[in-house]
């Protein structure tokens, strides 16, 4: 039987006094991956970061496992298991791997480090390779790894990422869509947003597509990619069924 | 003109000290931009305090110096953490014109209070030490000198080892370097930011309280001292530690020369006249890169 892992129940939120997701409803099933479409200015950063609790909430509820967390801060939603891998570069540049590793245990009592890092290192070698580089001197992929390892840590149930493969070479956003993969079979949900649309559709199990701030559409990653619609808008229209 | 060595050192040794402890400041400054993205121009009022926690904690302790440091010390902490509480919390990061406007309103008030309670005349501190010191041959530095000299030496081995090796210190450089990541890791900004400035206003009054023994104390002491910190903070580049520190003993050097060899009015311009010329030559500063870094 499947469980809802994320309830967003009407959710409107923003920046300031500007909401720019309006009424936005879903769920997400636990163990599934989600990719969240929808054209620039959407809304799209703005709904993780609502969930993740980095923006102003104007109305609405968001239920993890079953509670409501909309009003805990974010360090708490991170305890209570919802790992955020924001946009960009979101490292500590002029601190070693090791070093943003151990930030990564920050919530973590400290006996506790050790054991989460070695996961890490284990399931990502590079990390252990690059141990004492600094974080900035890095290439994207490898950043990327890095920021990811950080929130995995902790053992998230939920993962939002936002923009994972941005700026990466096509081999090394093949890379991340298999990590997600795997990350996913361990039974975490993830929510997506990705510019390599095609790519993020083809490792989902369903689609959110986001018009102005509102839900646009909602399906199976199969319906949503066969739709004229969508596949007119982000597709280029035509697909092809192999990993990007 | 023919330069007498022993001269050359006294002078050297003169502005060492007082370089480390210019660094106290500048190492303060640092840490608050960094962390909390405001300049805090009240910053030379916490240095005041303590100098002025000294005059008073001395007296009491039969003129014992480690004691009336300590209590210096924990004062200015406080002060720190009343100021945060009260005035700073309340600043959001993207707030920089309000926290200066807000700052230098503080630092006004602070040594306007001061001055009304215990007025403007300059006050002599004296300590156990009294004027002795080490004399090595025609060189001479009173105890004073060399033990506010090793105190921030250990100071900044303190700080160093802080910022390198604890959760505690790595959380101020995370959220520094990078906020959204520092939220990422569950890092608590308030926290993190509360606890730079109580440590920053720690540093700031060790300062106050190792230079009340060797200047005059009087409520604008700090003034003099900020602005030199500021340009001290630019030179060595924003959000460098060792930058800071670098470029704060490097004018205590260069004053002490300037003064031993020129017209002392010379000295107050010199920082000044090396940060314009840094801003227009390099104007990230002189460690930008590498190095320990809140910023």
């Amino acid at each position: 039987m499947s469980t809802t892992a994320l309830e967003l129940e009407a959710v409107t939120a923003g920046y300031g006094d500007n909401p720019i997701v309006r009424e936005f409803s879903a769920h997400l099933e636990a163990g599934t991956i989600t990719t969240l479409l929808g054209g620039n200015g959407a809304g799209k950063s703005t709904l993780l970061r609502a969930i993740y609790g980095t923006n102003r909430l104007f109305s609405g509820r968001i239920l993890f496992k079953g509670k409501a967390i909309e009003r805990l801060p974010p360090w708490e939603r991170l305890r209570r298991g919802v790992g955020f891998v924001p946009q960009g570069r979101c490292n500590f540049p002029a601190m070693s791997v090791g070093e943003n590793l151990k930030m990564g245990c920050y919530t973590l009592p400290g006996a506790r480090h050790e054991a989460a890092i070695g996961r890490m290192t284990d399931l990502f070698p590079l990390l252990r390779e690059k141990w004492r580089t600094e974080a900035g001197n890095m290439s994207g992929g490898e950043q990327q790894i890095l920021e990811m390892a950080m929130v995995l840590l902790l053992g998230p149930s939920l993962l939002l990422l936002d923009e994972p493969s941005l700026g990466l070479s096509p081999r090394m956003q093949g890379d991340v869509f298999a990590m997600v993969q795997r990350i996913a079979a361990t039974g975490v949900t993830v929510l997506i947003v990705e510019q390599n649309v095609r790519g993020a559709l083809l490792i989902s199990d369903r689609a959110l597509v986001m018009e102005q701030g509102r839900r646009f559409m909602e399906g199976s990653a199969a319906e949503v990619r066969t739709d004229p619609r969508i596949r007119q808008a982000y597709l280029g229209g035509n697909i092809k069924e192999t990993a990007a | 003109m023919a330069i007498d060595a022993s001269y050359l050192l006294q002078l050297m040794l003169n502005g060492l000290a007082l370089g480390l402890l210019y660094a106290l400041i500048a190492v303060g400054l640092s840490l608050i931009f960094g962390v909390m993205e405001i300049i805090n121009f009240a910053h030379g009022e916490l240095l005041m305090l303590g100098a002025f926690a000294m005059t008073f904690a001395l007296p009491v302790m039969g003129l014992l110096y480690w004691p009336a440091l300590a209590a210096a010390v924990v004062v200015a902490m406080l002060a720190g953490l009343v100021i945060y509480e009260i005035l700073l919390a309340r600043l959001r990061p993207d707030e920089f014109e309000r926290s200066i406007l807000i700052t230098l309103g503080l630092s006004i008030i602070l040594i306007h209070t001061v001055q009304y309670f215990f007025t403007a005349t300059p006050r002599m501190v004296d300590t156990q030490y009294g004027f002795a010191g080490i004399e090595i041959g025609s060189i001479r530095l009173t105890w004073t000198r060399v033990i506010g000299a090793a105190v921030a030496i250990v100071a900044f081995a303190g700080l160093y080892l802080t910022l390198r090796f604890t959760q505690f210190g790595r959380s101020m450089r995370a959220i520094a370097q990078n906020r959204e990541a520092a939220l990422m890791v569950g890092i608590r900004p308030r926290t993190v930011a509360r606890n730079a400035m109580i440590l920053a206003t720690g540093l700031c009054g060790l300062a106050g309280a190792a230079l009340a023994p060797i200047q005059l104390v009087t409520p604008y002491m700090g003034q003099f001292l900020i602005f030199k910190a500021f340009a001290l903070v630019i030179i060595g580049g924003l959000g460098s530690i060792p930058g800071a520190v670098a470029a704060a003993v490097a004018l205590g050097l260069l004053e002490s020369w300037i003064g031993g060899f020129f017209n002392a009015a010379w000295q107050e311009g010199a920082v000044f006249v090396i940060m314009i010329v840094v801003l227009m030559v390099r104007p990230d500063g002189l460690f930008k890169r590498g190095g320990m870094r809140v910023g």
